[in-house]
């Protein structure tokens, strides 16, 4: 503790409470006491002898106010006990420990006194309201006697040695302190309207000391109080902290205070005790003409209480700077603890506060709502600020679904923050959300924008071998499926926030919502397929992309030299993207059944393709015609038959084994659709024409197949097998 | 002339050029005349900010082409600057380093910069982006605006922190009005302006030492030697448990470093590009606007600020900015010297008026005699009117200061859109 703490003045100021209560070397003041206490109960001498200006006081009206006051008596006791207590005080001089001692009897007088000082308080106001004419009265002495007793329980309250902290006083003592603190106030406040004149002066500035002295010890202990929050850690590890941080404080002196800890999330973090302490101290502060104090200590510990409990959340003030030279995957994280603060602050912190402002200042509204709104001001702006610097990382096709939790949470929160802010006040930081909320989306929009542009770019030259699924449609695939788990909110920010995209588009690229929505009729017409109702912007952005993959892939697949290959590679990618989008609710509704069906027909039609392609040359070597002359079979043009179709077949299978097509259903599609295809039209061919050969040798080198072979061998297409493609796994 | 309309939509802008195509040979005397304009008005603006000065103080740096800028400034209305121009002639030009002087400053800025972006890009075939020298100078303008920002940050919570002091001051001016003064509100006047200048101490000239924290908790063995002077009369302050507005600010930022960075490697073109010019006068104006503010406002660590920034000197249109750079580093140097608070001159003043505000209260005695109060009543008048000019000037500058803030974002965004239409953006699709 600091040694000076008793001191209110240097040496130099000579009404200085503390000299007069503690030294002896200034006679002024306590020879005036004196006086008072040998007068005490006598109505006529009320004079002070070293005020000269006391001389000059009208007499009778001395009497009067004396009089008006004699009704409550003066016992002799109370007599006896006055003395006593200023010897005591003087003989302990420096020495405050002694003064302790007193207490009890302190305690008893102060009562008293109190009582006296209450009915002079009344008796002025009454004076100066009746009659303004009449020159004011003496302030008789047990008021000096009053101003006395507080000073010296500043004293004691404010011992270097010994200290005494407000939430060490019996709640009987610290009353009466606060009840004597606006005693003095009322009684400075009513002398003051009494008279301008020297002689009230001269007391009205003695009390307005003692008055100082009492607010300045009542600020200290508030500002004390205030700054003793306990901030849980999220984790709620908070029995612990809460025994640890107060040994000293809540000692003997007042257990309840340890078994109420109230600690049911109750955020700004104080104890009930501490609370109702608070109150009381805050009270007496406006009371006493002290508020803006009581506002700026509130402020500045409150401010750093919030500041605090952020960090307990993890999150870390960072400068926009940093978070541009930030590794994505710790920005990742940052954005998820900013996630969590942002939604702690709006639902318990601001909540909490301002329960603590209205608790407080509840006579003062205006000022709660101002504290709170400030404080709060303070803490969103903060956090904003890193939401902002978010916003301004290069923008990155992998920073969109955190941007969107980021934007999601911005969007959820800033209504409950509006909700808890009058109508105007906060329209500063409500400006900046919507800005920083507008930025964000913006920045997705424009990552949408560049998975357009990327899909564009990709043209490499190099085919997949084997025909399978493009990593671009995999990429796209589950980017987009992933994005539509945003639906709602992308739906949202495309509504929002597009305008920047299309004055993009009316330069850069060949898109444009309001035109394609405008022509939509037309350009459903003319596709013949689904009569689409208007397409809401985010289903457009995705329509547009899928429609850019198939343009990329269409052209993909135009690498392959084999047109049955190339139907392959068309009809894995279409499997994939259809799978994708069946697999995943948002994506379906999105697209929506007739696309599905129009892609599943497409695909159906690659199949065709493919086995025309691939199939339709084998079976026109089972083809009876060109084989019969005269009901007869010619027999060399049958052994050709079966020598190109063996041929055709093992060059099919040799080939087509390093085919890929890993989705298992639509191998299994393709397998049991060749079979079908093949089987039956070749069982039946060599039912017809196998006995034509000689059994034995001949029939062995033409029928080097039977049916179920050819089974066999269908079911070993498509599985990437071969040399060229070593294993490919899906 | 396009470059005027700093309304309407930059993209606008960007499409119809685009349209229509202007070859670069026939632009070149079209960029010449705005580049020029560009220099005129820049320094027709400064000087504007300097003369102000000039005609306030004794010391005026009178340079010769200062006094053809001024004058040319009637002749400028036309451009940008024309709500500014009706701003720099009040009635009475404010103070260099006041509130209303660093108004002036932003709204210089604002102007500036607004016409920049016109020169910088409407005038322009977008692909010179992607060449030399603006693909290199681009990048580099991108990444000062992201320091200027953090800059804007710190300087919008400085201002917190003058409100804050202003508040302090406030309290001590409401007890001194008492009257008739009593001990009681001289000592509550002094235990409010204690609590100021610690808080000037701990909060703003401390944190040019490195040790600084997030937040101020338990500082207070150091405490008391300059506030107030002699140990004994302490007593006022805070209950030996100082405790003050935490920085805003990511704990290892320092203006001062951001400053240093933001003025290294800005270097004056050589004499034919003319492309580069105006990039290389905002820059300055960027560099300038932030070192000025950081002088002025509290902000976390700022040692060695005058040494950060100079300007070459042989540049017709700089001298202005010159001039004024010139004295705002002597008073910078005055101040690391003293130790006082930062440069804005409401401040300086306030932290003056609040010591000797301390000593009166020191030496009260009561009644007190006439001399002293009519001595104290010139002090508190003074107090009444710096907090008066806080009161009014403040809110208005910290708004400006987000203004600045959402232009240079806004601005940042407006080039990179056009840098992405020229590269195309083609980044691999990452699979």
């Amino acid at each position: 503790m600091d040694p000076e703490k008793d001191k209110p003045l240097p040496q130099t100021s000579p009404t200085s409470p503390a000299t007069t209560t503690t030294t002896d070397d200034n006679n002024h003041d306590r020879n005036a006491t004196a006086t008072y206490d040998n007068n005490n109960g006598s109505s006529s001498s009320e004079h002070h002898p070293d005020e000269k200006s006391d001389q000059d006081l009208p007499q009778q009206n001395l009497g009067d106010i004396n009089t008006e006051a004699e009704p409550e008596p003066h016992p002799d006791p109370e007599k006896a006990d006055h003395p006593g207590i200023n010897e005591q005080q003087e003989a302990a001089g420096d020495d405050q420990v002694n003064v302790q001692e007193t207490a009890p009897p302190f305690s008893i007088d102060l009562k008293k006194v109190s009582e006296e000082v209450d009915q002079y308080i009344s008796t002025v106001l009454s004076t100066s309201k009746g009659d303004e004419s009449t020159a004011p009265p003496d302030v008789p002495s047990f008021v000096h006697q009053f101003a006395l007793l507080i000073e010296a329980k500043i004293v004691d309250y404010e011992s270097s040695e010994n200290p005494v902290k407000w939430s060490q006083l019996e709640q009987e003592d610290s009353t009466s302190f606060l009840e004597a603190t606006l005693r003095l106030s009322s009684l400075s406040k009513a002398i003051s309207e009494l008279s301008s004149e020297n002689k009230h002066a001269h007391f009205v500035n003695r009390i307005g000391g003692v008055l100082q002295r009492a607010m300045s010890y009542i600020e200290e202990e508030f500002k004390s109080l205030i700054e003793d929050y306990r901030i849980h850690d999220p984790d709620h590890s908070n029995s612990k902290q809460h025994t640890s941080s107060t040994p000293n404080e809540e000692s003997d002196e007042n257990p309840p205070a340890e078994s109420a800890p109230a600690e049911d999330n109750n955020f700004p973090g104080y104890s009930e005790e501490i609370l109702s302490d608070l109150l009381r101290l805050s009270k007496a502060m406006m009371d006493g003409g002290y508020e803006m104090e009581c506002c700026q200590v509130y402020f500045v510990a409150r401010r750093n209480a919030l500041e605090e409990s952020l960090q307990k959340f993890g999150f870390e003030k960072h400068s926009i700077d940093d978070v541009q030279k930030m590794h994505w995957e710790s920005l990742e994280r940052e954005i998820g603890n900013w996630i969590r603060t942002f939604k702690q602050c709006a639902s318990v912190h601001f909540t909490g506060e301002r329960r603590l402002s209205q608790a407080l200042f509840s006579d003062h509204p205006l000022m709660s709502e101002n504290l709170f709104c400030s404080l709060s001001q303070g803490v969103i702006l903060q956090l904003l600020n890193f939401a902002d610097a978010v916003a301004l990382t290069k923008r990155a096709a992998e920073k969109l679904f955190k941007f969107l939790d980021l934007y999601e949470a911005l969007r959820d929160i800033l209504p409950i923050i509006d909700s808890l802010f009058a109508e105007e006040s906060m329209t500063e930081v409500k400006r900046e959300a919507s800005m920083i909320k507008g930025r964000i989306g913006e920045a997705m929009i424009s990552i949408f924008v560049d998975l357009e542009n990327s899909i564009k770019a990709d043209s490499g030259k190099t085919p997949v071998p084997g025909g399978a699924v493009h990593p671009l449609t995999r990429y796209t695939m589950n980017y987009l499926k992933y994005a539509c788990e945003y639906k709602e909110t992308l739906e949202q920010v495309f509504k929002e926030h597009q305008k920047i995209e299309r004055a993009d588009s009316a330069t850069g690229s060949d898109f444009n919502y309001q035109s394609q929505a405008a022509q939509n009729p037309n350009t459903n017409n003319n596709n013949n397929n689904n009569a689409v109702v208007k397409q809401s912007p985010f289903q457009t952005q995705i329509t547009k992309v899928m429609d850019l993959l198939d343009a990329n892939i269409e052209s993909k697949s135009k690498l392959y030299k084999d047109h049955a290959l190339s139907s392959i590679f068309m009809m894995n990618n279409g499997r994939y993207i259809l799978q994708k989008v069946r697999g995943a609710n948002e994506i379906n509704r999105l697209m929506g059944d007739s696309w599905c069906r129009k892609r599943s027909s497409e695909l159906r039609q690659y199949h065709k393709n493919y086995q025309r392609e691939t199939w339709g040359r084998l079976l026109s070597c089972l083809h009876p015609d060109g084989l019969m002359n005269n009901g007869k079979v010619v027999k060399p043009v049958l052994k050709e038959r079966f020598k190109s179709f063996n041929a055709l077949f093992d060059e099919i299978h040799k080939t087509q084994t390093s085919w890929v097509v890993s989705d298992e259903q639509l191998q299994s599609e393709l397998r049991v659709s060749i079979s079908n295809m093949v089987i039956p039209a070749y069982r039946s061919f060599l039912g017809r024409y196998s006995q034509v050969f000689t059994p034995g040798r001949q029939t062995e080198k033409y029928v080097k197949y039977q049916a179920e072979d050819i089974e066999t061998y269908i079911d070993e297409l498509f599985d990437g097998s071969a040399a060229q493609m070593g294993k490919r796994r899906p | 002339m396009p470059a005027t309309d700093n309304q309407g939509s930059f993209l606008n802008r960007i499409s119809i050029r685009r349209n229509q195509f202007i070859p670069i040979e026939t632009c070149n005397d079209q960029e010449q005349e705005n580049l020029d304009l560009l220099q005129r008005h820049v320094a027709d603006r400064f000087a504007d900010l300097l003369y102000i000065h000039s005609s306030t103080t004794t010391a005026a740096v009178t340079n010769s082409n200062s006094n053809e800028h001024s004058s040319a400034t009637a002749a400028a209305t036309d451009s940008p600057s024309a709500t500014h121009d009706t701003h720099t002639h009040p009635p009475s030009p404010p103070q260099l380093l006041s509130i209303s002087w660093f108004r002036n400053l932003l709204d210089t800025y604002l102007c500036c910069e607004a016409e920049f972006k016109a020169v910088l890009v409407s005038g322009r075939d977008p692909s010179q982006f992607s060449r030399p020298p603006l693909d290199r100078l681009i990048p580099d303008f991108l990444e000062r605006s992201i320091k200027a920002l953090d800059i804007c940050n710190a300087v919008t919570h400085g201002i917190d922190l003058v409100q804050h002091w202003q508040k302090l001051a406030q309290i001590a001016l409401t007890a001194l009005n008492q009257t008739p003064l009593g001990e009681g509100q001289v000592r509550r006047a002094r235990k409010a302006l204690n609590t100021l200048l610690t808080s000037m101490v701990f909060d703003d000239k401390e944190n040019a030492n490195s040790n600084f924290h997030g937040r101020w908790t338990e500082r207070t063995r150091s405490f008391g030697r300059r506030v107030g002077g002699g140990g004994g009369n302490n007593k006022d302050r805070t209950g030996g448990n100082f405790r003050s507005l935490s920085w805003s600010v990511a704990k290892s930022w320092s203006a001062s470093k951001q400053i240093q960075t933001m003025s290294a490697n800005l270097a004056a073109p050589r004499g034919g590009e003319t492309t580069a010019l105006p990039v290389y006068i905002m820059n300055t104006i960027v560099v300038f606007v932030m070192w000025a503010l950081v002088a002025a406002i509290p902000c976390q660590e700022r040692n060695g600020l005058a040494t950060h920034f100079q300007v070459p000197r042989n540049l017709s249109w700089a001298q202005p900015i010159i001039g004024l750079q010139e004295k705002i580093g002597e008073e910078w140097k005055k101040k690391e010297k003293k130790g006082t608070v930062g440069l804005l001159d409401e401040l300086q003043r306030m932290e003056k008026v609040a010591h000797s505000l301390v000593e009166f209260a020191d030496t009260f005695v009561f009644p007190m005699e006439e001399e002293k109060e009519a001595e104290l009543a010139a002090q508190v008048a003074e107090l009444a009117e710096i907090c008066q000019k806080m009161e009014e000037g403040l809110g208005p500058l910290q708004q400006q200061v987000r203004e600045v803030f959402h232009r240079i974002v806004r601005s940042r965004a407006e080039v990179l859109d056009v840098l992405d239409q020229i590269t195309k953006m083609s980044a691999p699709v990452p699979y």
